[in-house]
């Protein structure tokens, strides 16, 4: 029941897809659509003016664009919305230290450094991004325009440190730490983390879309590899296929699902719509989390089935499905928040980078162990 | 073979899905007058609390109940015939069994209190959902409220009204807050954190009498220590008796004590019916001569009895052995987990008393000699797996001293170490 007053009605109506969600709901998309899309009926870039008089003290080498004073928004909600969850949590430590993590990690990766790269005549490089989420990181023509120290930091971070570390640590050392989306929608996005949808056809639903996002991204990759690498001047369809790719990857992908949807429909359909249903690069990092170390622990016999895991679960995770029937579990899904454990009365639930493996589970270590197992029984015998 | 289940509590959703993972082709149907769909009676609070909203509190997707071909009846029990295996329901006529369970929870207890039967308006449970109707229903017309009992029911609903910006007093009549489960040390910094929410905490006060204003709403109560209390909702929190008033006007009633008597495997005195959960009043054999029946009033216990009939229903006999008992709540933020014997053992009993230095935590061992009975943990997160596994493997407490950060359950870099405490060894007092 909400509370009364004004206040109580406005907290309610606004957490719980009332009018005033809705309101804020096409407030933000009307913001995106104008933010990506103004260039369309704006050729003077009235918005690219008004960013450069905004950042006006910085030096001409900033040369600050919209990106910029988007960037700069972006970095005061997850700084605002931030203060909001490190009081809101304040007795939780999990939540402290990774909330602090991921203003941390805004400010500084998100915002300043790739502004200070530019003062100083570097390319414009956010060291908090990979691919496939920062697609053109292995694009040719950015490569080609990037000095030996970034190239090499795009390749082993996306190819070896990305996968390693979730290998150990579960997808969550990115998309609940690092990650600029999740950051933003883990402290902006707070309010409407509940409304993500709980039910099994949004889950059939992400399972496909999520998988289908990354296999665009991998074909979209592979086409400008190609092009770079091979001369297609003989293939006019092959080629006008790829320019249609390439267009509309950017448009479809990297404005329409994670801007004007997936941070537009926060207030109606929750926080990581874009997260959880369009990322490559959680899907990526999901199918690496199936086989890691990362799991969420159930305590045996001690879930009461309130349910309040489940509602707050960002990702639509149903968390109490799993604690009601005792089961330790790992979901490609999960991006480790906490919040389960947080709002679970019982302290049911436990994130965990598990050591010892259960033998019986299917996991890239425990294969490792095994052979070296059979490998030694082998050699004894 | 047709399944009839009275009730759609844990107890007996539980027993419906456990008979369904049985048998393939069995006929399920469950009858409930309170709700349509079974929902989880422990998150009333957070709903009442705005923290969740009525289809949240469901345990499962409805496509569930399909899908595993259990059919829900919304309707009320009114009559039993063991003789032609029926139950009469109030609208829907009557339905023939093959098996029946009984499932019907647990009732708010309730004292006659003089002035009561005057009132017609402002008296709440908090036990079922037409509970918590009545609750919301009331708060917006509400400044003060009086809640009574000082258990787990009281402090929720306490919590819930506070929530809302009533002013609650809380009147518990025993000297401090639940002393069948917690320590006097554990319950005086609970109290303080109540206090702390804004919650009037009366020790040793009770209701004298309720006066009712002119629409026969409750508009005061009197307490034996002579207070006045203007309340305008009175909260009546004073345990739950298994719920058995239908069954004993019925036609072919089973056998009856405080709840319905079945046998070890949970039969009762009718052939075919069987009783789980809250209303259950299990009869092991060779008890001793002044041990009581047996009745478990929690989630836990409903959820354990409600399986194990489902497998029962096929004649599979098998005898209900309560486990090591535990059990968990939250009193405001400060979580608790008890695992074993702990309040209910003899004065005298040693325990092990560890406060944490600042936080509202800490740990009690109670153990006999050499051997650890049980555990009270409080203000922390405890893997109440390991704790019990202490229990049943007679550890020493030095032993559980010694590992106790490997039953710890915090949240990562949350952990909380009571190495800094210090520790009393206190004597249980008389339970």
């Amino acid at each position: 029941m909400k509370k009364a007053g004004a206040a109580g009605w406005f907290i309610h109506d606004i957490k719980n897809r009332g009018v005033t969600a809705w309101i804020t709901s096409l407030a933000l998309i009307a913001f995106y659509v104008i933010l990506y899309f103004n260039h369309k009926v704006d050729p003077n870039g009235r918005l690219d003016a008004f960013s450069r008089s905004l950042f006006s003290f910085l030096p001409e080498s900033a040369s600050p664009n919209k990106w910029t004073f988007y960037g700069f928004l972006y970095t005061v909600a997850i700084t605002v919305g931030g203060l909001y969850v490190l009081y809101k949590y304040r007795h939780n430590k999990y939540q402290i230290v990774r909330t602090c993590v991921v203003m941390f990690v805004q400010i500084s990766l998100g915002f300043s450094v790739p502004i200070l790269l530019k003062i100083f005549h570097q390319p414009e490089y956010y060291f908090s991004y990979f691919w496939p989420l920062k697609f053109d990181y292995f694009h040719p023509s950015t490569i080609a325009s990037q000095p030996l120290p970034f190239i090499l930091y795009s390749f082993l971070g996306s190819l070896l440190l990305v996968p390693l570390l979730t290998v150990w640590f579960g997808k969550r050392w990115y998309c609940s730490w690092v990650c600029g989306c999740g950051g933003l929608a883990n402290t902006f996005g707070e309010p409407w983390r509940h409304l993500t949808s709980k039910s099994t056809r949004a889950w059939k639903f992400e399972k496909v879309a999520i998988h289908t996002t990354l296999l665009i991204a991998l074909i979209t990759t592979a086409i400008y590899t190609m092009g770079a690498f091979t001369d297609l001047s003989g293939y006019p369809r092959f080629q006008s296929v790829a320019g249609f790719v390439k267009e509309y990857y950017g448009i479809v992908v990297i404005a329409v699902l994670s801007g004007v949807l997936g941070t537009g429909l926060y207030p109606i359909g929750g926080t990581r719509v874009w997260c959880r249903n369009f990322c490559p690069m959680a899907a990526f990092l999901g199918l690496i989390q199936k086989f890691g170390r990362y799991r969420i622990r159930v305590k045996k016999n001690m879930c009461i089935s309130c349910g309040l895991c489940s509602k707050y679960c960002e990702m639509g995770i149903d968390v109490r499905a799993y604690a009601q029937s005792n089961k330790n579990f790992t979901r490609a899904s999960c991006v480790g928040c906490g919040l389960c454990a947080e709002v679970c009365p019982r302290g049911v639930l436990r994130l965990e980078n598990r050591t010892p493996l259960d033998p019986q589970e299917l996991n890239f270590l425990t294969v490792l162990k095994k052979k070296e197992r059979n490998g030694s029984r082998a050699i004894s015998a | 073979m047709k399944i009839v289940i009275v009730g759609n509590g844990v107890a007996g959703i539980s027993c419906a899905l456990a008979a369904r993972k049985r048998d393939l082709e069995a006929e399920i149907v469950v009858v409930s007058k309170e709700t349509p769909y079974f929902f989880s009676r422990t998150a009333l609070m957070y709903a009442y609390m705005d923290m969740m909203q009525r289809p949240d509190l469901e345990p499962h997707e409805r496509s569930m109940y399909e899908n595993q071909n259990i059919q829900l009846i919304q309707d009320e029990v009114v009559d039993l015939h063991s003789d032609r295996s029926t139950i009469s329901l109030r609208n829907k006529g009557e339905l023939t069994y093959d098996r029946l369970v009984l499932a019907l929870g647990a009732s708010p207890n309730m004292f006659p209190w003089k002035g009561a039967d005057q009132v017609k308006d402002g008296i709440v449970h908090f036990v079922s959902m037409q509970d918590l109707d009545n609750c919301e229903r009331l708060t917006p017309t509400t400044q003060s409220a009086v809640v009574v009992g000082g258990g787990l029911i009281g402090i929720e609903l306490a919590e819930c009204l506070a929530h809302h910006g009533v002013q609650v007093t809380f009147l518990i009549r025993e000297p401090y807050f639940w002393p069948v489960a917690l320590g006097a040390e554990e319950a005086s910094y609970v109290t303080e954190h109540m206090r702390d929410h804004g919650i009037d905490v009366r020790y040793g006060e009770e209701i004298a009498s309720i006066e009712a204003d002119a629409s026969g709403r409750v508009s005061a109560i009197k307490t034996n220590k002579g207070n006045t209390l203007a309340a305008q909702m009175l909260g009546i929190c004073v345990g739950v008796k298994p719920q058995v008033e239908v069954f004993k006007e019925a036609t072919t009633p089973p056998k009856i004590g405080r709840g319905i008597v079945v046998d070890e495997t949970l039969a009762t005195s009718l052939p075919n019916v069987f009783a789980c959960g809250d209303c259950a009043e299990i009869h092991f054999p060779n008890k001793k001569e002044d041990e009581r029946p047996l009745i478990e009033l929690i989630w836990y216990s409903a959820k354990r009895q409600g399986e194990l009939v489902g497998r029962n229903l096929f004649g599979d006999a098998i005898a209900y052995r309560p486990p090591l008992f535990f059990n968990s709540s939250k009193f405001f933020e400060i979580e608790y987990t008890t695992v074993g014997q702990v309040m209910q053992l003899e004065a005298g009993t040693p325990t092990i008393y560890l406060k944490h230095p600042t936080k509202h935590a800490s740990v009690r061992i109670v153990h006999k000699d050499d051997r650890v009975l049980g555990f009270n943990m409080l203000g922390s997160r405890w893997d109440h797996n390991k704790l019990e596994q202490w229990v049943n493997e007679r550890r020493s407490p030095e032993y559980c001293l010694k590992r106790l950060k490997s039953a710890q359950y915090d949240v990562e870099f949350g952990h909380v170490s009571f190495a800094g405490a210090t520790s009393q060894s206190i004597a249980l007092a008389k339970a």
